[in-house]
């Protein structure tokens, strides 16, 4: 009772400061939760992307990465060389897609194009898309908007969206918003993308398998069976982005490091001179029979409890600033870009409340070794 | 029994080598002990060594037959809890702790259970004639009622020894001369009460007086009979 009372009334005593210093602690607490928030986000917004995608493996040529838009390198009798690999892997369908993309960093401002072979639809590559105006097949001069893109660019049915020089293409379809990629695509027949590009290659093939068959053991032989090319099961995309993700998450941790670093030290500064103001205190308390480690661990517990007050604050400061970015990046390109999770919220906490013991640790040594003459002025 | 057996201790300021206390002996029997001598007589340094704030230089203070010296500052501290009770003559109390709390606080340090530190601090609060001011901060207490709860502390681990340091120093007469009973009275319960002052007067009040000078034991006066 009485600890807890000398630990809570001297940091009120002291309101301003006290307050100042908790600000220093919620802002590096939130700080370094959003920043972190945007990896996990991320890892979120793939599982969720690639929960989507119907095809089991995604086949493109060596040397590229999943959802790069690149020139088309697959060439075009690659497809049927998969085809006729598929009664002996239990390949049930290969889909051939070209993908071309327009415009410049500005979500708002770019377009992706995903071409599709006749007869298929965007539905036979993401089963959940659905569709809310027109038809589902872009047929020979057709183009069906993804619901994101459609808002943004006012692409109703109708509209002609003018590729190239040489291609048109008039809106057919609309899909629903699903809050996903596929809200920002423009799904067109793989004929006009290969027509602009100049080629007859694809940029890759997606592969669905029976019920019975193990993704990863289709790929494997994929690549095994034939030259030049990669095939990725959504693991092995999972597996590619969590190592990228976890490389940005330790630069984004050492960029809030340092707000962490400066929170940390205004706790010390503060609890130091909360230490020095009242070594007569301490003096005292030794002088009635308290022990070092009893003042030790008071002045810890002060920083302490700046630290926890800190870090809850910072932490629902930090899960409003996602809320806010998450606002931003859904109007904008349909994702949900930032993502305050359990394990980032315990993280959070625990480095709150680790920077409160660092801080606390040499002003509650000082405390801890006055010696009672001098503090109580009898020397 | 606390006693004193050929304490010395000396410092240095600067170049200077200053004796503040001086081949002192004495055993502290239960009563009232004064320890009067002008100011830089060593009264106060003598009192630092009896209750184990400081260590001497020379020779050892024994409480039944322990040597303080020997102990750990933490062992000291432990002491101090249980066999001796202090009233300063000011940064008695803690600032931000009410008079109860800071009645109940030598109880926290003992382990005693927060309801039973209640119960008894309240008391002790009641027989130092403070039981209404127990929720006040120090800061809201006169100099006189300071004293008292600091009295009251002291007693609260029932210590058989009590030290006071100028306890009226800074009080009206009224206000000091109840500290004084408060004190008379531990002394009469058969406490040992060792009075440190300047205040001669004051002195008179106790069953023996010890004279400093120079940080030696100049004479023991013993007061007399119907006096003590």
């Amino acid at each position: 009772m009485e600890v807890l009372a000398l630990v809570y009334r001297n940091l009120r005593a002291r309101p301003i400061r006290s307050i100042l210093t908790l600000l220093g602690i919620v802002v590096a607490t939130a700080s370094m939760v959003l920043f972190l928030s945007f990896g996990e986000g991320l890892r979120k917004a793939l599982g969720a992307e690639l929960s989507k995608v119907g095809p089991a493996i995604l086949v493109i040529s060596e040397g590229s990465e999943a959802f790069g838009a690149g020139y088309p390198e697959l060439p075009p009798e690659l497809l049927g060389h998969i085809k006729a690999l598929a009664p002996e892997l239990g390949i049930t369908r290969a889909i051939p897609t070209a993908v071309f993309a327009r415009g410049g960093f500005d979500p708002a401002s770019s377009f992706i194009f995903q071409g599709l072979p006749a007869g298929v639809t965007a539905q036979d590559l993401y089963p959940n898309v659905r569709l809310a105006a027109g038809r589902l097949d872009p047929g020979q001069q057709g183009a069906v908007v993804g619901g994101g893109i459609a808002e943004r660019n006012n692409l109703g049915l109708g509209k002609t969206l003018r590729l190239s020089p040489q291609v048109s293409l008039e809106v057919v379809g609309v899909l629903e918003r699903s809050g996903g990629l596929t809200d920002s695509f423009i799904y067109v027949p793989i004929t006009a993308i290969q027509t602009i590009l100049n080629t007859q290659n694809y940029s890759s093939i997606l592969v669905s398998i029976g019920p019975d068959q193990s993704a990863e053991r289709v790929a494997r032989a994929l690549e095994a069976r034939l030259e030049g090319i990669k095939a990725q099961t959504t693991g092995d995309v999972m597996r590619f982005a969590e190592r990228a993700v976890r490389i940005s998450d330790l630069v984004r941790f050492g960029i809030s490091l340092v707000a962490l670093i400066v929170g940390g030290l205004l706790v010390a500064n503060t609890v130091m001179m909360s230490v020095y103001e009242r070594i007569r205190e301490f003096g005292l308390m030794r002088a009635l029979g308290a022990k070092r480690r009893f003042i030790f661990g008071l002045v810890l517990l002060e920083a302490l409890l700046l630290g926890v007050v800190g870090g809850l604050l910072g932490l629902g400061l930090g899960q409003a600033a996602s809320g806010l970015v998450n606002w931003y990046t859904l109007r904008e390109v349909g994702l949900a870009l930032s993502a305050v999770t359990f394990r980032l919220a315990s993280f959070a906490l625990l480095v709150a409340v680790v920077l409160g013991l660092l801080a606390g640790f040499l002003p509650a040594r000082t405390a801890s070794r006055i010696r009672v003459v001098e503090a109580l002025g009898r020397v | 029994m606390l006693e004193a057996l050929d304490l010395h201790k000396h410092y240095h300021q600067g170049e200077i080598d200053v004796v503040a206390v001086n081949h002192f002996t004495y055993a502290f029997p239960p009563g009232l002990t004064a320890i009067v001598g002008p100011s830089g007589s060593g009264k106060t340094t003598l009192l630092n060594l009896l209750a184990g704030f400081d260590v001497p230089s020379r020779g050892e203070v024994r409480l039944d037959g322990q040597p303080l010296s020997r102990l750990s500052e933490d062992a000291r501290a432990e002491l101090r809890l249980r066999y001796m009770g202090f009233v300063f003559q000011q940064w008695n109390l803690i600032p931000t702790l009410t008079a109860l709390e800071n009645v109940a606080f030598p109880l926290m340090l003992a382990g005693v259970t927060p309801k039973e530190r209640v119960n008894r601090a309240r008391h002790l609060l009641e027989t130092v004639g403070l039981g209404q001011r127990a929720a006040h901060l120090p800061s809201k207490l006169s100099g006189g009622e300071q004293q008292r709860v600091a009295i009251a502390r002291a007693l609260a681990l029932n210590p058989p020894i009590l030290f006071a340091d100028e306890p009226t120093g800074n009080l009206d007469s009224a206000s000091g001369a109840r500290v004084v009973d408060l004190l008379l009275h531990q002394a009469q319960e058969g406490r040992t009460v060792i009075l440190v002052t300047h205040d001669l007067e004051l002195a008179r009040k106790a069953a023996r007086i010890l004279h400093l000078r120079d940080g030696k034991l100049l004479r023991v006066e013993e007061a007399s009979l119907e006096r003590a």
